[in-house]
């Protein structure tokens, strides 16, 4: 088992490492931070733009400038912003949780809505609510999430003033970001319930339990849900890299305090060590969720464990 | 079983918990204006960065020597007069008495001397604004309410520059103690309004400063929202969260203009926008070639569908508030029947393909740019669109000369005089130079940039923007309205076409 976890652990720190080497370069790639300095306001000389780009350190190789930022990396100094100097780590601090908190909700409130459904599609498969739900989740699914984003916006920040459309006014401010993101996921995870719960229920044991006199309730949540549970908590750990990519625009269109829109922006300014390090953040978290995965996939299943 | 339950009742009472109806709080608490701006520099020092969002801050907190009016009008700040002295090579200015910084250090001429050596010396030089001030050669300190700004060369735009940006006075004293980077986050000024919080890339707040020379603002606030996206900006102003939005979607003024609660405020702004042309590439190489499609182009059909209606034409690089302007130099016609003639006579075969660059991300002129193709299709050329990410239109393709036959060009100084647009774009081997090498160009871009006569720089630059336009060395398109989305229960905003808020005689209901 620890040799498992170590291996893992190993492909997790390539996988971060591959990323931020092929995000630092690419960047560079695509233009000079310095203009982005002096952008409108005003005209600036190739000896500005010089000056500019020797006190951020850019006068330096490639190789010098990603070798200082993995040091860096590895003592938890990400250096600061290129606009303005903000340290990175202050930013990182201010936007990790926000990003967290939308989606651990996200994902808490789908599950709430893709499991009774989905099981209920399971158990009336064929029939009407089957349809409906199907039908339904299928809506979703072809929602782009700005989209759905926006018509929340327009319904219950303008229409019906009740929520903020913006920004962070206290726990209020979740709720439309939460509900686009699990709509979204929602629509997807039912779909995985149901075909899995199909699998389960024809299995032999459910038909035992039913022979047993159990009640539905029972057999369904206790006996049934426990067993697909497995599946699902796959697919959402692998799910969880897709959210992160949901994330970056929905919390551009709320205008959340978090990753994404951190990651947004320094794309925007290119300004390459906020990038460099939220884009590192985001994979160590899309990693470890995966890692998660796998380490409870190989907890549960005996022949994971020891392939 | 149980713990499988557990996480499932937990997890609802999380949601419920996080749902639960709390009552909306409005960011309008009496007597604060609340600014949506689209970006955060990151840093409040004057001269980390040159960004226009700076400059929406920047008035509020800090004075210049010399201040300049919504109306373009430079009128005394913390400097009560100025005088030219030694055959232009020396400005004496009388300082004004009695004004002290937020934290309570006076203003006088070591605060002045102090601000100037920082930002021509090596602080200044980590920033972008040292040469926009090279000018300057130094401060002296000449009594403590008067100083002596010694100059290098001439520079005819130089008090427009003391109004704004690098040239706002800042505390020596605390500085000195606190350091340029608790500064850049914690800034002090002797502005109308005192710094009290700022949460990075979230918002800035201030307090009225009670205590301003020229008269404590009216609200007892101003906080300033940093969202980066127009339409959020919209969505944010029409529940009545901000008082003004500096960034609103073109597509949503209509339904802003019919909220009885809102207003759309708009005028001529610094930014233009033309096609540049290649001139050094295949039909561009010909003048009359060149005129024949600025006449292909029906601009006023452009700005009034595609920019409903917030621009204006332009017949050179500059808007009606440029110094420089020409109200009698008027665009060439829109007149297709002659252009195809013009293209004929020129040998220009039907079918002809052109390339035009410009910013992909740019919405509104993705579709300018392909009302542009089609309207020279009309005369028989083919134009390929070529969209780039700005950054690299900006760094690489432009000023390495990989354009096409055209290229989207947008530009636009806080200064508003002619001399920053001509001289950068015009004059030989400028960074947005890569092609045209014109000696008497060179030779009047020179003259009116070495000159203190504005009526005799005036002159120049008009006939500048004159040759510029008979040369047709570029497809002349329209200057943009500044607009701004306000809640009308603000009031007195004073909103300024250079996105320079200065909140002084502001109220809020």
């Amino acid at each position: 088992m620890i040799g498992f976890f170590v291996k893992r652990l190993l492909q997790a720190v390539f996988v971060v490492l591959v990323v931020t080497l092929f995000v630092s370069y690419a960047v560079r790639l695509s233009g000079d931070p310095a203009i982005m300095l002096a952008q409108g306001a005003g005209s600036v000389t190739e000896e500005d733009l010089r000056n500019i780009r020797i006190g951020l350190g850019l006068d330096r190789p490639f190789p010098v400038q990603y070798f200082e930022f993995v040091k860096g990396m590895l003592v938890g100094d990400f250096g600061r912003s290129f606009l303005g100097g903000t340290p990175v780590s202050r930013l990182l601090a201010d936007a990790l949780p926000a990003t967290l908190s939308l989606a651990a909700c996200s994902l808490l409130l789908s599950l709430l809505i893709s499991i009774p459904l989905g099981i209920q599609a399971a158990v009336h498969q064929g029939g009407p609510i089957d349809q409906a739900i199907r039908i339904g989740s299928l809506v979703g699914l072809s929602f782009p999430n700005f989209w759905l984003a926006i018509m929340l916006v327009l319904l219950l920040s303008i229409t019906f003033p009740v929520l903020p459309p913006s920004g962070w006014d206290g726990p209020v401010s979740l709720i439309m970001p939460t509900l686009t993101m699990a709509i979204i996921f929602s629509a997807t995870n039912i779909r995985l319930v149901r075909t899995s719960m199909l699998e389960t229920l024809s299995a032999q044991y459910i038909m035992v339990a039913r022979a047993k006199g159990l009640k539905d309730r029972v057999v369904l949540y206790k006996h049934a849900l426990r067993n697909c549970a497995i599946p699902l908590i796959t697919y959402i750990g692998l799910q969880f890299g897709k959210m992160i990519g949901g994330l970056v625009v929905v919390e551009k269109v709320f205008n959340w305090p978090g990753m994404g829109t951190l990651a947004f922006d320094a794309i925007s300014a290119r300004d390459y060590p906020v990038l460099q390090a939220s884009v590192t953040v985001l994979a160590l978290l899309v990693v470890t969720a995966n890692l998660l995965v796998d380490v409870a996939y190989g907890l549960v299943d005996p022949r994971i464990r020891n392939r | 079983m149980r713990t499988f339950k557990k996480t499932l009742l937990a997890t609802s009472l999380a949601i419920a918990a996080l749902c639960s109806p709390l009552a909306m709080t409005s960011a309008n608490a009496a007597g604060t204006l609340t600014v949506a701006l689209h970006q955060d520099p990151g840093n409040w020092d004057p001269i980390a960065t040159f960004l226009v969002a700076w400059g929406a801050v920047g008035g509020q907190v800090f004075d210049g020597l010399i201040m300049r009016t919504p109306d373009m009008k430079l009128v005394p700040g913390l400097a009560t007069k100025w005088e030219f002295m030694d055959k232009n090579t020396r400005i004496r200015f009388t300082l004004r008495p009695g004004v002290k910084f937020h934290n309570g250090e006076p203003f006088d001429a070591e605060a002045v001397k102090f601000t100037f050596d920082r930002l021509l010396g090596d602080e200044g030089k980590k920033g972008p604004q040292q040469s926009n001030y090279a000018a300057i050669d130094k401060v002296v300190v000449v009594n403590p309410m008067t100083v002596d700004m010694l100059l290098k060369s001439p520079d005819p735009v130089l008090l427009t520059k003391l109004a704004g940006y690098g040239a706002m006075i800042v505390p020596p004293r605390y500085i000195k103690e606190k350091g340029s980077e608790y500064f850049g986050m914690n800034p002090v000024g002797t502005g109308p309004f005192r710094f009290t919080e700022y949460k990075p890339k979230v918002s800035l707040s201030f307090a009225r400063n009670p205590d301003y020379w020229g008269g404590a603002p009216k609200v007892d606030s101003v906080v300033y929202r940093f969202i980066a996206e127009p339409a959020t900006q919209a969505a944010e102003l029409q529940a009545g969260r901000i008082d003004v939005a500096n960034q609103v979607p073109l597509a949503m003024l209509e339904t802003l203009k019919k909220d009885p609660k809102l207003a759309v405020v708009s005028m001529g702004g610094p930014v233009a926008l033309v096609l540049r042309y290649n001139t050094q590439r295949g039909i561009m190489k010909d003048r009359e070639v060149r005129r024949a499609l600025i006449m292909a182009v029906d601009r006023d059909a452009i700005i009034k569908t595609i920019l409903l209606g917030e621009a204006k034409p332009i017949a050179s690089f500059q808007g009606e508030l440029s110094f420089g302007y020409d109200p009698t130099l008027k665009p060439l016609p829109f007149n297709p029947a002659q252009a195809k003639a013009m293209l004929a006579k020129a040998g220009v075969k039907p079918g002809t393909q052109i390339q035009l660059d410009f910013r992909g991300p740019d919405s509104n002129f993705r579709e300018v740019s392909q009302a542009v193709a089609a309207y020279l299709q009309g005369v028989g050329i083919n134009v390929s669109l070529k969209p780039y990410e700005t950054n690299v239109l900006l760094n690489d393709i432009i000023p390495n000369g990989k354009v096409g036959e055209m290229w989207q060009m947008q530009w636009g100084g806080w200064t508003f005089d002619y001399d920053n647009t001509a001289y950068s774009m015009y004059y030989t081997k400028q960074r947005w130079n890569p092609f045209d090498d014109d000696a008497r160009l060179n030779g009047m871009l020179h003259t009116q940039r070495n000159s203190w006569d504005q009526p005799e720089r005036l002159k120049t630059l008009r006939e500048t923007a004159r040759y510029v336009a008979d040369q047709a060395l570029e497809m002349p398109l329209y200057s943009l309205n500044t607009v701004y989305g306000v809640n009308k229960r603000a009031k007195n905003l004073a909103l300024p076409a250079d996105g320079r808020f200065r909140f002084v005689e502001a109220t809020v209901e």
